[in-house]
Parts: C-alpha cells; structure tokens; sequence
C-alpha cells in the first residue's frame, strides 16, 4: 500500500477551514480512505502523481474531462499564450465564435451554442429555456440520473428545496417505456422537456444503453406533449461520436448540453439548441462573469483538432474494447461475475454476485494499491493519452487484484 | 440557528418528546450496565417501565433484569411495574430534558416507585457518565452509540426526512466499535435498531462475501474515535478521511443515515 501521509496532513489542515475537507464527489468517503490519495500534484498523458511522490495510471480522466491527456502540449500551447494576453476580458475573444461555428458545424441537429462553465450550469440553462419557451414546468427525468449539483437536480433534498425548486421535476425508471408514458399521461399539458444523459450511468449500479425503443418513446411523447427533448451529454461527449453521443444512440435532441471533455479540462460547458428554440435563447438573459473567458475556448478549439489527430471515438474504443476484455476474463478465471457495462470508452466494473460493491470497494483498492486509479464507485473513462501499455499494465494489476479477492470471498479459482 | 420548542410544528414536537423519552431509557439502560453501584440500588428483579406521551404514539420500554432473574424470563419482555405518563409533548420535552414539568407516575404494579426512583437515579448517572472526562471510553462510546442509533430509530418516520427515506436504499447497516455491535435495518421510513448483530445481520441482496455481512458495514476504528465523531467534536466525512471511521458496502445507504443524523442533530439543539 502507497504512503499518503501528506495527502492526509493537507486533509487535516483543510477540515479546519473547508466544510469536509473535501467537499461532494471528490470526498475521500466516495473512495477506499486508505488506498486513494486525497490530493493530487500533477498529470502527464494517462498518469497523475499525487503529493506524496505516488503515480497512477487514471482512469477517472478528471472526471471525464481529460480527453487527449493531460499536460497535451497541442492544447495548453495555445491555451497558455493567450492566458499570458488577457483570459477574461471585458468583451468576447474571437475564438468564442469560432468555437460556436466550429461547434455547431461538428454536432449534429444543433444550430446554435451558449457557453458557460460547468454541466449544471448548462443542464439548468437547458431546463429554463425550455420552460420559458413552453410556458410550462414540469421537467422529466430518470430516476438515479446525475444532471448537475442545482436544487432543481441534486441529490440535495431538504423539503425547503423539495417543496420550491424539486416540486415540479417528475421521475420514471431509465430504459422502461410505459413508466415514461405514464408520467407523460399523469402530466399531459404540463410539461415542458424530457431531460435524459444519452445512456444512463447511475452511480453506484452498472450503467445501461438505452433501447431504441426508449428512444422513439421519448421523442414521440415529447413530440406529442409539445415538449422539448433534452440530451444531456456533460460526462459522455465525445467518447461515443464527435458528432454527439445522441447520434451514436440514434436520438434526436431539440437542446444538448456538452462538458467535460469539451477542452481537455478547461473550464467550458455549452448548451447547444436547434433552430426552433434559437428565439427564446436569444430573448433570455444569459450571462456569468467568466462565461465568456479566452483561454479555455482557446483551448477547446485545440482539443477538438487534438482528437481528431490522435484518433478519436474510433481510438478510443478500441482501448476500451481492450480493457473490458482483459477484466471481464481475468474476472472470470478468478470465478468472479464480472461485468464491464456502458460503452467501452466509459466503462465501469461490477460483480454479478455483489450489488452492494464491497468487492468493488476491495477491487478498486487493490487496483490503487498497484498504481492504478479505478473509481469503485463510478464510471471510468478512456482517454486518447492511455497506451496500448497502460492497458495492459492495468490488466496485469487487475489479474493479481482478481486473485487477491479470492481468499477473501471464496469465490472459484477455475484457472 | 437556534430553534425553540414553541417554533416546531406539532409534529415535530411529538417526534422531539418521542426522541426525548426514548434517548432518556436507552440511556438508563446502558447506565444500568456500566455502573454496578445503580445496579443494585434497584429492585432485585430489576426494572421494567414505560414512558407514555400524550398523543405522540405508543408507549416506550425499559426492561433492564436483574442477575438474579431466571435467564428464561429475561428472554421475555416483562409486564412494567410504572408507566410514566407525559400528558403533552412538551411536558415530556421538558422534564426529560432536566427543566420543570408535569408528569403523572402511573403504577402498574408492585415496585413502581423503586422503578421512578431508579429511572431518575439512572438518568442523571447517564448525563455524569457521558460528562465526566474519567468516564472509560468504552462506557462513553456504549451511551453515545446507543443514543444516536436509538435517536435515528426515534426520528426516522417524520414526514420531513419523507423523501430523503425513499432515496435511501432499504437494506442492513452493521456498526461496529471495538466489541460493540449493532444492527440497524432500514425499511421504508422506519429504521430499527437490533443489538449483537452478528446473530441477527443478513442482508437484503443475498451478500455472499460472508453470511453474516450486512448491506454496508460502518465501523470506528476506536472507542475514542467513536467518542469524537458521535459527539459532534469531528465531522463524520472528516473522520473517514483521516480513517477513523469506515464504511464499507453499499455507501447510498450509510450516507442516507448521515442525513437522518443531521436532523437528530437539529432536534437535540431545540431550546426550550
């Protein structure tokens, strides 16, 4: 097990000043406490290095939203000259509407763009436009769906929100067609979109594609309800299709809201929208004192070129196919049900035989114990930097983290 | 914020007099146990009462056996000998809370004003116990655990933490300190609070690591670390950073709990 003695004294000076130390997703009860570290100093490519001198290969990508590694010099070249020239400056960059162009021209359906900062800010723009523009409030939504930390979406549910910004946002099982007409049936004349991740990655369960079924489903009740069909794409853009993750699934969004990824970890969300509801954007007020800042629109335009040259969804899914075969097998031999889930460029591990995810839990730990970062709790994600190296460095440690757990749990040694 | 017994609801306030008796008894039991000098200053079967609250439900129990008594007898729940009659949520907020306030002894049987006098004995050992700093750890986590997994059980079906219990995953939480262990069950908006668990723990998905792991387990890693967290003096998510708490399994189930512990925290700030 890796020393985190520094991670653990910066922690213990933080819960002084900083409520929990670490606050929500990145709190160290969300990990194993003991084989994670808290803090992090640095990131090259597919690695991070933590305060205390230890690296990983990762598998968390910053949430997601190291695309083509990090410190990618094609990226933080440009972003870092332009920071050196003024990053938020009173009136737009030029690359604000390069990127919008670069954009709409890039993500199918989508005729206009807004950008903001984080995914909350663009799922919540996404839901407000479409209320206005409706005259209607019920949002819909799936149960378990991550759409951002704003009280009409968090997980935050003290009755002062549930009964203000919760009170009209509905809920239905992802994937199951007659929950979903039910709701619309319960609200006819009342709802003003659909919000759905454009596969369904609850944390704490195996994630799940959506049938096309489901999809039809969706369009056709918004379509009839006179409500707009909202894709949430903040955590998977451009891992599935760089056209957008709703055209790998088949859909047909009227808003898209796309984060992350879109700059290789600078700070940029955009909610993109069809020409139906470019009115009601317009007319809205829509503005954030650093929305508008140069540098990370700088670099989004260099990511967007970086993907393409260092393989894009096609690259992506061949590391990933590589990984999801190796930790099923290896997860098999040791008797284990393993099951990788979702699409091969964000997957995550689960065992058949544990919902409760101690082994999970345990995995994840002996996995960090051997230099490689798998959150046990949420989805993984696949970046352009990994190697076919990393790859099989983690299938090694994960053969040895297998056979760790047998003792422990009894399950069949077949091999 | 403070908040005052006259600023709740009613039914807040029938859920803090229910909170109130229900830590009062939890902890006179875990007094009996720890301190042999109230053990014999009982009746030499022990004590068997119940603490009634107008309007808030039904009544609440305390049966603490003497050694003497017959071990098969002990496995059954024993008629009280005193029912201590609260007529208002107040009232019972503010006599179990060391104010002034009316409270009627009802006796039920021989014994009833040995066991008033016991359960006032034992109530204020509890509050010397968990106050004196010579009190041994084990016996201060032993009042704290039992008070703040018996408070969640007390609190958990008022209709505030309603929708925060429908999030919550249903399922067994094991909570271990040391040789101390508990099984708490949660089901629905009720939470129940099982002694020894390891005769009792199963788990609601059929866990096969172990047949007596629960749906999660949350342990401390010492009494002391237990004393600080239950206390109020370290925040829980602090404590599992610094491993002094762990929590292990299905986590939505034990932070669930946490936000229950938030409102117990509320309720025992109310003022009178």
């Amino acid at each position: 097990m890796s020393d985190f003695s520094a991670s653990k004294a910066y922690f213990e000076r933080a819960a002084k000043v900083i409520p929990g130390g670490i606050y929500g997703s990145k709190s160290p009860g969300f990990l194993v406490p003991g084989h994670f570290p808290y803090y992090l100093s640095r990131g090259a490519g597919s690695h991070i290095f933590d305060v205390d001198g230890n690296e990983f290969i990762d598998y968390l990508c910053g949430y997601g939203s190291q695309i083509v590694g990090y410190g990618n010099p094609a990226v933080d070249g440009p972003a870092l000259e332009q920071a050196r020239k003024g990053d938020l400056l009173n009136q737009p960059h030029p690359a604000m509407v390069e990127l919008a162009e670069r954009l709409v021209a890039l993500v199918e359906g989508m005729n206009w763009a807004v950008f903001v900062k984080n995914g909350t800010d663009a799922t919540t723009l996404a839901t407000s436009i479409a209320r206005a523009d409706t005259g209607k409030q019920i949002i819909v939504a799936a149960d378990g769906a991550y759409h951002g930390a704003a009280n009409w979406c968090s997980t935050n549910v003290f009755p002062v929100f549930t009964h203000a910004e919760q009170r009209d946002v509905r809920f239905f099982p992802y994937n199951d067609v007659a929950a979903l007409e039910a709701r619309f049936a319960e609200e006819r004349g009342k709802i003003a979109c659909l919000i759905l991740t454009p596969y369904h990655h609850p944390t704490y369960k195996p994630q799940q594609l959506p049938t096309p079924e489901f999809i039809q489903a969706a369009e056709r009740l918004c379509r009839d309800e006179g409500a707009w069909f909202i894709i949430d794409d903040i955590r998977a853009n451009f891992r599935l299709d760089a056209r957008g993750s709703h055209v790998y699934f088949g859909a047909h969004p009227d808003l898209v809201t796309i984060g992350k990824a879109l700059a290789n970890g600078y700070p940029i969300s955009v909610l993109m929208g069809s020409e139906k509801l470019r009115k009601t954007a317009s007319s809205f007020f829509i503005t954030g004192t650093y929305w508008m800042s140069a540098v990370p629109m700088i670099a989004s335009l260099a990511t967007l070129g970086e993907m393409e040259r260092m393989g894009g969804t096609a690259r992506l899914a061949q590391l990933g196919g590589m990984l999801r075969e190796g930790l099923e097998r290896f997860g098999r031999e040791a008797g284990f049900g393993a099951r990788v889930s979702g699409p091969s460029a964000i997957p995550y591990l689960t065992f058949d035989e544990d919902p409760n995810l101690y082994l999970n839990q345990r995995f994840c730990a002996a996995m960090a114990d051997r230099g490689v970062f798998m959150h046990p709790h949420h989805n993984w994600f696949i970046s352009l930097a990994h190697t076919e190296d990393d790859i099989a460095r983690t299938l090694e440690a994960a053969r040895e983290a297998f056979r760790e757990l047998v003792p422990k749990t009894g399950a069949r040694h077949v091999q | 914020m403070k908040v005052h017994f006259a600023q709740l609801n009613q039914e807040e306030q029938r859920v803090l007099a229910r909170l109130k008796a229900t830590l009062a008894l939890r902890l006179a039991e875990k007094a009996w146990d720890a301190d042999p000098a109230l053990r014999q200053s009982a009746s030499a079967r022990g004590v068997a009462m119940k603490i009634g609250v107008g309007g808030a439900g039904s009544s609440m129990s305390l049966d603490v056996p003497a050694e003497a008594v017959p071990e098969p007898e002990k496995a059954r729940a024993r008629r009280p000998s005193l029912k201590l009659y609260f007529p208002s949520a107040e009232a019972a907020v503010k006599v179990l809370s060391g104010a002034k306030g009316f409270a009627i002894p009802l006796p039920l049987r021989g014994g009833a004003f040995s066991a008033l006098g016991f359960f006032k004995r034992a109530s204020s050992r509890a509050t010397e116990l968990l106050r004196d700093p010579a009190t041994p750890a084990e016996i201060k986590a032993k009042l704290l655990l039992a008070a703040t997994l018996f408070g969640l059980q007390a609190i958990a079906g008022e209709s505030y933490l309603a929708r925060r219990m429908r999030i919550v995953p249903d399922g067994t939480v094991r909570v271990r300190v040391e040789d101390i262990e508990y099984i708490v069950i949660k089901n629905g908006n009720s939470i129940k609070v099982q002694k020894n668990a390891s005769a009792h723990a199963t788990t609601s998905a059929g866990n096969f690591l172990e047949p007596t792991l629960a749906d999660a387990e949350l342990s401390f890693a010492d009494y002391r670390s237990a004393i600080e967290v239950l206390s109020g003096a370290r925040q829980a998510v602090v404590a599992l950073g610094s491993g002094q708490v762990r929590i292990e399994g299905l986590l939505p189930l034990v932070q669930g709990l946490f936000a229950v512990l938030d409102r117990l925290s509320w309720y025992l700030g109310v003022e009178l």
